[in-house]
């Protein structure tokens, strides 16, 4: 047993360290253009722009240990907005189950950031038993493209997004995990309506989409007919472990503190009140703990060991973490926290926190809600067989 | 970076493990300890001869030369078994003081018997108005020529009744709560003066309430310097938390594996127990804290090796903290899915639990140890 990194290691962070201060965006500068020179900056180093990325794709074949640095030091720096969608989601799906084609025409863009992606897969009657999806593609006589009809909803940046893949119907005489055929089509179609939906923060990032009669070449299919849930359940696993965010959580909490303290509270401040001290304590303990939860199960991928149990527990105690430390942020705020109009009140991260804390009830429910995932754990994990019930 | 036990340890571990397989099932356990003296002479036998005894001490002493690590090893693997021996009292507790503190020569009179299993330690440290400080002691260690003369009572001595020697923490200097002014004498435990009252604790366990009146030791047998005794005693009690700590993974590993077998096999309303989601999710929260804290473990213990020593200390309290928090919730609803079963004491579930309520008591509980970290 060792905790110490190795000469390497330590060489990577420094270099790592030194492309974010170089790249760093400064005030004034073209936002957008930075964007995209930045990723282009990072992929010159190797891959660094798709870290996840398999080597034979153009990523960067870094070791668990590699990864982990990198996502430490991301916490720290600002990089560009980036969404999930493209690089993270749907570009595993289509080197592992898309055609040479395929991999050529899309990988590009994806990589470089100039097409946004959406995932089309909660309807209104398939949420945590998303396979119980209804919306339908039909296949013409000729075999030459589907029609879609269906409803896709709290589909994250469907307003600002080019592309769309989606989960649809194409046989229901099956179980309900067969029939479902995976496909990719633009958004700016006939056909296609996004309506968005307002959530409890006040923020706009999730939508309804119609499709109507929309039509999609059967180009745009990937795999085969009928096994879009095989492919999207490989999907869900490598959202579910991306989902932890731990290194950010431990920036987070170090910003929490220095909000409690700047929060008076008769001679002192918030920090000497004991019962919030001790759940900012419960909490930064729970908080160490996963950090190493999360280093056992990167260790055990460095040894090419199949991911232990300890790596099942990490989006729970991930998105669990990083509720609580938005719900002690409204907290520190106090009453200020109910500020809701233009006109601020108290603290500064008084309305932003109280947003934060809202919006933060989401990540227990979307990339599996914790039930869901516990579920998982208790039939694949602990073993148990649920009989017919 | 990695997690994997050198070849050497996983030795011990399954050697530690094979000796739990064959020799403590709950009925032997049961039989052992409900006479004194509340462990087998003939197990602590086999575990000096397998070198266990000797794995924390240094080779020039002859011992293995082994760390945190080492103990971790086989600690664990006693908390499956929940083994009644004294190990903790004997090798982490009184040898962890008595290993930083004593004189060479010292050493050589001591610990081979240690390490032999013929001489036993012990640590006496706590006192009933202290609560958990270690650094509230009002026995005091009054020099006298070349002598100390030791008066006070200490409290919950483990396995003091079969102790040869006490390691005990007096008062030389300073007040009541200062953490100046402590030291720390090896005491012979049939020294005159010294009164031991001997009770079984809820767990099955031996303890000791100790007196010492006017017991009178030569200088030699003090250790480390005068009145800076409370460094040693605080760097013992830090190995026992750790050695705690594991034994209690140990033991939570079998009180969530024994719920996830036992509520599949036993059926109500028509159904396997664990048909029912909502006892799914509390062996999955039971699984997930036991992850949580063996994870912990592995932190407090290779910080302790390798790391700072401010931050191990702050990780010790972490440690120590969630242990004694999630192992109880472990027990609790260990018992509590087991049902009127888990209530008696034909399962080993609630002897488990009894085990996990003593561990979060020693040393600091729960709360002391998360007031500890916040301060």
């Amino acid at each position: 047993m060792d905790i110490e990194l190795s000469p390497e290691d330590l060489a990577f962070r420094e270099e790592v360290r030194q492309f974010f201060a170089e790249n760093a965006y400064k005030p004034g500068e073209d936002y957008a253009k930075w964007r995209l020179d930045w990723f282009a900056k990072a992929r010159e180093r190797g891959g660094w722009d798709v870290p996840k990325w398999p080597k034979a794709f153009g990523g960067p074949g870094w070791t668990p240990a590699q990864h982990y640095i990198w996502e430490q030091e991301t916490a720290r720096a600002t990089l560009p907005w980036d969404m999930p969608f493209g690089v993270g989601m749907v570009a595993p799906i289509i080197m592992g189950y898309g055609n040479k084609e395929q991999q050529e025409r899309f990988l590009p863009d994806i990589r470089a950031r100039t097409v946004n992606w959406c995932q089309g897969y909660s309807e209104p009657g398939a949420g945590s038993d998303l396979a119980s999806l209804k919306t339908k593609a039909v296949l013409s006589e000729d075999g030459s493209h589907y029609l879609v009809n269906g409803q896709k909803i709290w589909t994250t940046a469907a307003h600002i997004a080019d592309w769309m893949f989606c989960l649809t119907r194409t046989d229901d005489s099956g179980r309900k995990q067969e029939g479902i055929t995976f496909l990719l089509f633009p958004m700016k179609q006939e056909g296609i309506e996004v309506k968005p939906i307002i959530t409890l923060g006040g923020a706009h990032s999730v939508n309804t989409v119609y499709l109507t009669d929309v039509k999609v070449p059967v180009e745009n299919r990937i795999g085969e007919e009928g096994k879009g849930w095989t492919y999207a359940k490989g999907l869900l696993q490598h959202e579910r472990t991306g989902l932890a965010g731990l290194s950010r959580s431990l920036v987070a909490l170090e910003g929490l503190k220095e909000k409690a303290r700047s929060v008076t509270r008769g001679n002192g401040t918030l920090m000497d009140d004991p019962g919030y001290r001790a759940k900012l304590a419960e909490l930064e303990i729970d908080l160490m703990a996963a950090e190493y939860t999360e280093l056992r199960s990167l260790a055990s991928a460095q040894a090419g060991a199949a991911p232990g149990p300890e790596s099942s527990i990490l989006k729970l105690k991930g998105t669990e973490i990083q509720q609580r430390i938005q719900k002690l942020t409204v907290e520190a705020a106090g009453i200020h926290a109910a500020a809701w109009g233009g006109r601020p009140a108290g603290p500064g991260f008084a309305r932003a926190g109280m947003a934060g804390y809202l919006a933060s009830r989401a990540y227990t429910i979307y990339g599996g809600a914790s039930e869901v995932q516990k579920d998982v754990i208790a039939k694949n994990v602990l073993g148990i067989k649920r009989s017919s019930r | 970076m990695n997690f994997e036990l050198s070849e050497e340890q996983k030795l011990i571990q399954e050697s530690v493990a094979r000796f739990i397989q064959e020799n403590y099932d709950l009925e032997q356990r049961k039989q052992i300890s409900a006479k004194d003296p509340g462990f087998s002479r003939d197990y602590w036998q086999t575990m000096a001869e397998l070198g266990w005894l000797a794995l924390p001490f240094a080779e020039a002493d002859g011992g293995f030369g082994g760390n945190q690590i080492d103990v971790m090893v086989v600690m664990e693997q006693f908390g499956k078994g929940l083994v009644l021996e004294p190990y903790l009292a004997s090798i982490v507790m009184g040898g962890g003081a008595f290993k930083r503190g004593a004189s060479a020569a010292l050493k050589a009179e001591i610990l081979p018997g240690v390490i032999d299993g013929s001489k036993q330690l012990t640590l006496a440290y706590a006192e009933v108005q202290a609560r958990f400080d270690l650094h509230d002691v009002t026995t005091t260690a009054r020099a006298d020529g070349d002598r100390y003369v030791i008066n006070g009572s200490k409290s919950m001595v483990l396995h003091a009744a079969t102790a040869s020697h006490i390691v005990v923490s007096a008062r030389t200097s300073g007040g009541q709560i200062d953490e100046n002014g402590i030291s720390l004498f090896l005491v012979d435990a049939d020294a005159e003066g010294v009164s031991r009252e001997n009770f079984p604790t809820v767990d099955g366990l031996r303890a000791s309430e100790v007196t010492f009146k006017d017991v009178s030791v030569t200088s030699d047998r003090l250790l480390g310097e005068p009145d800076a005794g409370f460094a040693i005693l605080n760097a013992a009690a830090n190995d026992a938390i750790l050695a705690l700590a594991a034994e209690a993974v140990g033991a939570m590993e079998v009180l969530y594996k024994d719920t996830v077998a036992y509520t599949q096999e036993r059926v109500q309303f028509d159904h396997p127990l664990a048909d029912f989601q909502v006892l799914q999710h509390r062996m999955v929260d039971m699984f997930m804290e036991y992850e949580q804290c063996k994870s912990m473990l592995y932190r407090a213990t290779l910080e302790a090796v390798q790391g700072d020593a401010q931050a191990a200390q702050r990780t010790i309290h972490a440690l120590k903290h969630i242990v004694g928090k999630y192992g109880i919730f472990i027990g609790e609803n260990a018992v509590q899915l087991h049902g009127g079963m888990g209530m008696t004491e034909e399962l080993r579930i609630g002897h488990y639990f009894k085990r996990m309520l003593v561990i979060d008591s020693q040393f600091g509980n729960a709360d002391y140890h998360l007031q500890r970290f916040a301060a």
